[in-house]
């Protein structure tokens, strides 16, 4: 197996590894960096579970080279909280019940995130559509929203909360 | 599941690209997006030697409008650009409403323009693991000599999964393709080939660049009907993209494609000839059903039937002159 | 509910934090020194005699350590006792496209994929068996050689007598059903990783809801005695009875870790996920029912035919569930079962959300609507007519304790406008009401002992903390934030102050797992008890320091307070540290058997349907139908749910809710579907799981009934939803648009061709005048 040296930004922190370019993102994250808060529900870009940022975007880890992301700044759910301060949303994951198995709530908080980065002020039906690549089997969604919203309230009420987190 | 192993090339200029892609031959296969290449990939459905990374092409995924000139958009900008961009939304709705149904969010922030144009052919005896194709002994597009679906031809029907080719070939676009001979220009309706396995007029040396839809098509109104089980990530089963210019209540012009029935995206050339200079009626809506439907010929390559597939380009192709010719009239 | 401090709030999952920071561990995300990959080698045929296997090229490339096949662990294994007919890879049979048939271990996954592609396996194919009828015809090649005519098992019950309940009826109907297989889908796909130490133990870290059986079959596959095997489950990413018996990758990655002296993880792709199933059967239904005048059921009969894929598994206890409900929640004096359990050459079905019950509740509550208009009654008032009067024993010797179902019926037809709806709406919308229920736990024990089916240890700490030992199996469901939950109200304590380890065979007591919705009711009870007990010594300890007598103790806000007006108490912590400090260690136990009463009647196959106490679910479902494409579009679902007690609200909000949705992705959209032997969908793109925009909102209501048994009168809330919202759905769609879908899902084409051949009835009756 021929590797390279790749090079990755993963939450602010440059990595460089060797492995082969037919590796993924996913693969990449999970296996090279430990950053295994990255899940894989299908590995073929159906469900959302491996949803990371890419420069801020939301896309598939599963089905991105890791090799072809060199100078993209990658963001992954362990880069979400400001240390021990959780990020609005993950708290709104936490007291909504958002997160049940919790298998798809990376990938679900990472599109959230890449919305009201956006959108600070989604309607449920603009949620809906934003997340509607992030398969969920547990919830049924409405604690999904119910968590969303928490976050949306939670950074209208506190405007400092978007940079700080708050709590 | 790892992949196969390969080489990956990112290239910084076109130019650069069609180096790799003359010293590589075919082995070499090109990835924009990689939505489709990759799960394509995983699959075994292609082993090239050499992937050649198109996303360092900055300078191809802009889109700009000039009233003149009309709407151009660099092969590698994403369904998202192509679905939020103003310009699209104004000018051409029609293509941002396509683009906005492929996949899902995250995907469309991935997946190009021209990889949708340049998309593989699906079919449900196709789309499944090596595992899954060695059970049922291969098929003619893949390592097998019998398709399952029409299983006494010699033909691949694999069918034309592309949400947009409709709606650009109802918008009359050209593409741009470079070479190793330089540029040249081609109508969109000449791109595809009707063949599940052979899909595209695209030479091995080449790529496609640029997406070109005429300024006379700006303004026109349009529609995309598709259909899907979940309203979410599904490919299209069927999609009709239907474009008019009514004034006073006469269409002075109408083009319809289609899309997911067929090994191509199909225009069907006889609603122009049928709707122009014509008012409203159901009896023409009847006659371009019948075009319609004499065009599309689904066959059961998905987890939806030909029937209801068919029922769906009737049933589509109704509402969206219905929608289209009633907004015309109330101007 | 003043009553209560902790339970009844809504407070966020104990495990919710690690989840939302990707900090959590699943299975896959371990890695232990020195791992290798795991693969297994699969039939591409459905049925086929293996005459050898060769597998001297693959054990040859570089990578390869380890290659087993099912000559090196022949002992066989199974969920049921009866049903001890696989083993982790083929040995003589291959049984489904997808069947295990040889495996590798390798140091990277490239190297066992290309590994698997050099074994070589002589295949003889045989007949292969698909349909569930003629598969009880077959004379010779039988799946298994000792299921004659390919017949799992039967059973016959008969209850009363509907040959005079059939007598006594004013309306009668014959309905076909029939319910292609479903399957759970759990987001995280299955994984474990195992590992032989040194001294030869065996340790294993397995997606499961049943850690306790993996650890009894393993040690039973390898020849190990149970204490040299230990089973630990990290986080779970759902189970929906996928993960509750023993998977192959299980005992296979066990094998190999034991071949080749080095951990191995295997982790299934999707696809094997699909392979593996042990989903909801396929079910072909024949279902009678007569109802008098007034609404009242007089007589049911039910014949079931259910298509169990290639392996027994719970296939038995399905079917048995089947029959065991399908009218124990109303009160029906006559009812008549006849069941088959056959096999076939597709993966076996199993355990899955709402196990057993939901197909027949699809038919039964279809039918009764069927009757309601039959009869000119109201769909809601027919099911009151025929509601049980509880405290009761049914027909076929359930027990029921506690029955919220009428509440439920009374507030979804408040709360959904079923007044104001019901046959009142436009031609192309309409309304549906349907009830389901569950067991809240199965009152036998899957291999029948005298053991608890739930023990729980308690033990405080010097920190003025406890630790709550449990084997209770979390799975996202909640149950270790259900037990924090309890212990803490018990002990007055903070949650905080409450800890759990769970779900380690070394270190935790037995539980039999999460499965049958049985984790609340029983761990929950044998929570109390041990909290209860930790107390009582406790308060013994204190009492003697302060000579007074236990009984004048009690705890209040994190302190023992002496009942009277010396105004004397202590801090938990000082508490716990004066009886530590007196006898070492202070550890209580709490054990939950069900009572003898409730373990019902001792006919062949009376064991499954009994359950210490039973959920109801009533739902109203509101939809639109497009009647040029057939589409339904569920515009609104109002469900009440009976949970005996909501321990923590927004848990059982959201355990009914995902009920809900994962019913209507049942009803509307998802379907395993097959071309002979071959699954035509395993992928998450083909399998139809819905997103938001298929997912309306689910107006959710909670009934409490408050159960004499239950853990402060809680009981399920995980399954009991997911059945009605099936029938709700169908009967909605018969009042929107007058047709009526006996098979599942209610696809767009099925609605269409329904609705041709209603407006070819309506022309052929008008003389062709019609809308
Ligand atoms: C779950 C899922 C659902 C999907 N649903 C839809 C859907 O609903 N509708 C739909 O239309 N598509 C769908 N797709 C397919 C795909 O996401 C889109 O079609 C996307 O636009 C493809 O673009 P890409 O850039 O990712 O293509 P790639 O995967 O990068 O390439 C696709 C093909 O085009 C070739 N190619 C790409 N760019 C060029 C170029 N510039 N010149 C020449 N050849 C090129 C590649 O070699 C390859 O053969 C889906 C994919 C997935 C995984
Ligand atoms: S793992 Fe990437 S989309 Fe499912
Ligand atoms: S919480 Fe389990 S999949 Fe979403």
């Amino acid at each position: 197996m021929n590797k390279e040296s790749i090079q990755l930004h993963v939450n602010g922190v440059r990595h460089e590894i060797e492995i082969p370019p037919s590796k993924t993102l996913l693969e990449a994250l999970r296996e090279d960096l430990r950053l295994t808060g990255t899940k894989c529900g299908c590995d073929d870009s159906s469900c959302g579970c491996c949803t990371v940022l890419v420069d801020g975007v939301p896309m598939l880890s599963c089905v991105m080279l890791a090799a072809s992301y060199p100078d993209a700044s990658i963001t992954t759910i362990e880069g979400v909280a400001q240390g021990e301060q959780l990020d609005p949303l993950q708290e709104g994951f936490c007291v909504e019940g958002g997160a049940q198995c919790g298998f798809c709530t990376p990938g679900i908080i990472l599109t959230a995130k890449a919305l009201l980065d956006r959108n600070p002020k989604p309607t449920r039906e603009e949620i809906a559509q934003a997340i509607s690549g992030n398969l969920c089997r547990c919830t049924g969604y409405t604690q999904i929203y119910a968590s969303i919203e928490y976050a949306i309230k939670k950074l209208r009420t506190t405007p400092v909360a978007a940079a700080s987190g708050g709590r | 599941m790892s992949m196969p192993s390969f080489a990956l090339v990112r290239p910084r200029a076109v130019d650069e690209a069609l180096e790799h892609l003359a010293r590589h031959g075919a082995e070499a296969m090109l990835v924009a997006g990689g939505t489709d290449v990759v799960p394509n990939l995983r699959a075994g459905l292609f082993s090239p030697r050499v992937v050649v990374d198109l996303k360092g092409l900055g300078d191809l995924s802009g889109i700009t409008f000039d009233r003149e000139r009309g709407l151009e958009i660099g092969a590698l900008a994403t369904l998202t650009a192509v679905a939020e961009s103003q310009l699209v939304r104004q000018h051409y709705p029609v293509l941002a409403q396509a683009a906005g149904t492929v996949a899902s969010p995250v995907l469309r922030n991935m997946g190009t323009l021209g990889g949708n144009l340049c998309l593989e052919t699906r079919c449900r005896w196709y789309n499944q693991s090596y595992f899954w194709r060695q059970s049922c002994g291969f098929c003619l597009k893949k390592d097998g000599t019998v398709c399952h679906v029409a299983p006494g031809g010699k033909r691949c029907w694999a069918v034309w999964s592309g949400d947009t080719a409709g709606a650009l070939l109802a918008l009359d676009a050209e593409i741009e393709i470079a070479g190793p001979a330089g540029r040249r220009r081609l109508s969109l309706t000449d791109f595809y080939k009707n063949d599940g396995v052979d899909r595209i007029h695209l030479g091995r040396g080449e790529i496609l660049t640029r997406i070109l839809v005429p300024a006379t098509m700006a303004g026109y109104r349009g529609t995309y009907h598709k259909l899907r089980i979940r309203n979410s990530i599904d490919y299209p089963l069927a999609g009709v993209a239907l474009v008019v210019k009514v004034e006073d209540g006469v269409c002075r012009d109408a083009r319809l494609g289609l899309v997911a029935v067929n090994p191509a995206p199909v225009l069907v050339r006889e609603v122009e000839s049928l709707l122009v200079g014509q008012r409203f009626t159901p009896e023409l809506t009847e006659a371009v059903v019948q075009a319609v439907v004499r065009t599309g010929k689904p066959l059961t390559t998905s987890m939806s039937t030909p029937e209801y597939r068919r029922e769906m380009l009737r049933v589509f192709s109704r509402r969206a002159l219905r929608e289209l010719w009633r907004e015309n009239g109330s101007h | 509910m003043a009553q209560f401090s902790v339970v009844g709030q809504r407070l966020p999952m104990v495990d919710a934090r690690e989840k939302v920071t990707g900090a959590g561990v699943y299975t896959d995300d371990l890695v232990l020194p020195g791992m290798l990959v795991g693969r297994i080698l699969h039939s591409p045929h459905p049925h086929a005699r293996i005459h050898s296997i060769d597998a001297t090229k693959a054990a040859a490339l570089p990578g390869i350590v380890a290659v087993i096949t099912g000559k090196d662990f022949p002992n066989r294994y199974g969920i049921l006792p009866i049903g001890h007919d696989e083993t982790a890879l083929a040995v003589e049979k291959a049984r489904y496209v997808g069947d295990n048939v040889a495996a590798v271990a390798a140091v990277s996954d490239q190297a066992a994929v290309q590994a698997l592609d050099l074994i070589e396996v002589d295949y003889e194919l045989l007949p292969a068996f698909f349909d569930p009828n003629e598969t009880m015809k077959a004379e010779s090649n039988w799946i298994h050689d000792d299921k004659p005519h390919n017949i799992e098992k039967e059973y016959h019950h008969h209850f009363g007598n509907v040959e005079e309940g059939f007598a006594q009826a004013d309306a009668i109907r014959e309905d076909h059903f029939f319910c292609p297989g479903v399957t759970h889908v759990a987001m995280e796909p299955h994984s474990t990783l195992a590992h032989v130490e040194d001294n030869g133990r065996l340790i294993v870290w397995s997606s499961t809801q049943v850690p306790y059986y993996l650890q009894r079959t393993l040690s039973n596959v390898l020849g190990l005695p149970m204490d040299r095997v230990r089973v630990i489950k990290p986080l779970v990413g759902g189970g929906f009875g996928g993960k509750s018996e023993v998977i192959p990758l299980e005992v296979i990655a066990a094998c190999l870790a034991r071949a080749a002296g080095r951990p191995v993880k295997i982790t299934y792709t999707r696809d094997e996920v699909f392979y593996a199933h042990r989903g909801r059967p396929v079910q072909v239904i024949d279902l009678k029912m007569g109802v008098r005048r007034d609404g009242k059921i007089t007589a049911v009969e039910a014949r079931i035919v259910q298509d169990g894929g290639a392996y027994c598994g719970y296939g038995p206890v399905t079917l048995l569930y089947s029959g065991a409900l399908l009218g124990a929640m109303y009160d029906i004096r006559n009812m008549k079962f006849d069941g088959y359990r056959v096999l076939t050459n597709r993966p076996a079905c199993g355990a899955m959300r709402g196990h057993g019950t939901v197909n027949t509740r699809f038919a039964f509550e279809s039918q009764l609507d069927m009757l309601a208009h039959a009869v000119g009654i109201d769909p809601v008032e027919i099911r009151e007519v025929n509601l049980l009067k509880p405290p009761c024993i049914t027909v076929n010797q359930l027990r029921v304790t506690s029955y919220g179902y009428p509440e439920c019926l009374r507030q979804v037809k408040a709360k959904s406008g079923w007044k104001e709806k019901k046959g009142k709406l436009p031609f192309g919308k309409g309304v549906g009401v349907a009830g389901s229920h569950y067991v809240s736990g199965a009152a036998n024990a899957i291999v029948r002992s005298g053991t608890p089916h739930t023990t729980i240890d308690i033990k405080a700490n010097p920190d003025g903390t406890v630790t709550i030992f449990t084997g209770a199996s979390e799975i996202g469901q909640g149950s270790d934030t259900m037990q924090v939950q309890l212990v803490a109200e018990e002990l007055c304590l903070h949650p905080r102050r409450v800890k759990l380890v769970a779900a380690d065979t070394d270190r935790t007591p037995v539980d039999l797992g999460s499965y049958s919705s049985r984790v609340t009711f029983m761990a929950g009870n044998a929570c109390l008890q041990a909290a209860r007990n930790l107390k009582s010594t406790i308060f013994s300890v204190v009492a003697r320091r302060w000579n007074v007598s236990p009984d004048q103790l009690e705890m209040r806000d994190e302190r023992v307070v002496l009942c009277d007006d010396s105004g004397w108490s202590m801090s938990f912590e000082e508490a716990a540290k004066c009886a530590i400090d007196h006898l070492g260690e202070v550890v209580a136990t709490g054990s939950y058997s069900p009572p003898q009463e409730a373990q019902g009647g001792k006919f062949r196959g009376a064991g499954v349907g009994p359950s210490p106490a039973y959920s109801y679910s009533a739902q109203v479902a509101e939809v639109t139908v497009d009647t040029e494409t057939g589409q339904v579009t569920v515009d609104r679902i109002t469900v009440a749910h009976d949970c005996g007690r909501a321990l923590n609200l927004m848990a059982v909000e959201g355990q009914v809710q995902g009920s809900v949705w994962m019913g209507l992705g049942q009803a509307v959209q998802e379907e395993m579907i097959w071309s002979q032997g071959l699954l035509m969908n395993p992928s998450m793109l083909e399998y139809k799981s819905a997103s938001t925009l298929e997912s309306p909102e689910i107006d959710t209501i909670i009934v409490e009934s408050v159960d004499p048994e239950g853990p402060l009168g809680a009981k399920e809330a995980g399954e009991g939803s997911l059945a009605a919202i099936i029938p709700a759905v169908a009967n909605a769609i018969y009042d929107a648009v007058g047709v009526r879908l006996t098979s599942t899902p209610f696809t767009p084409e099925k609605i269409l061709k329904a609705l041709r051949e209603q407006q070819k009835k309506v022309a052929q009756r008008n003389g062709g005048s019609e809308r």
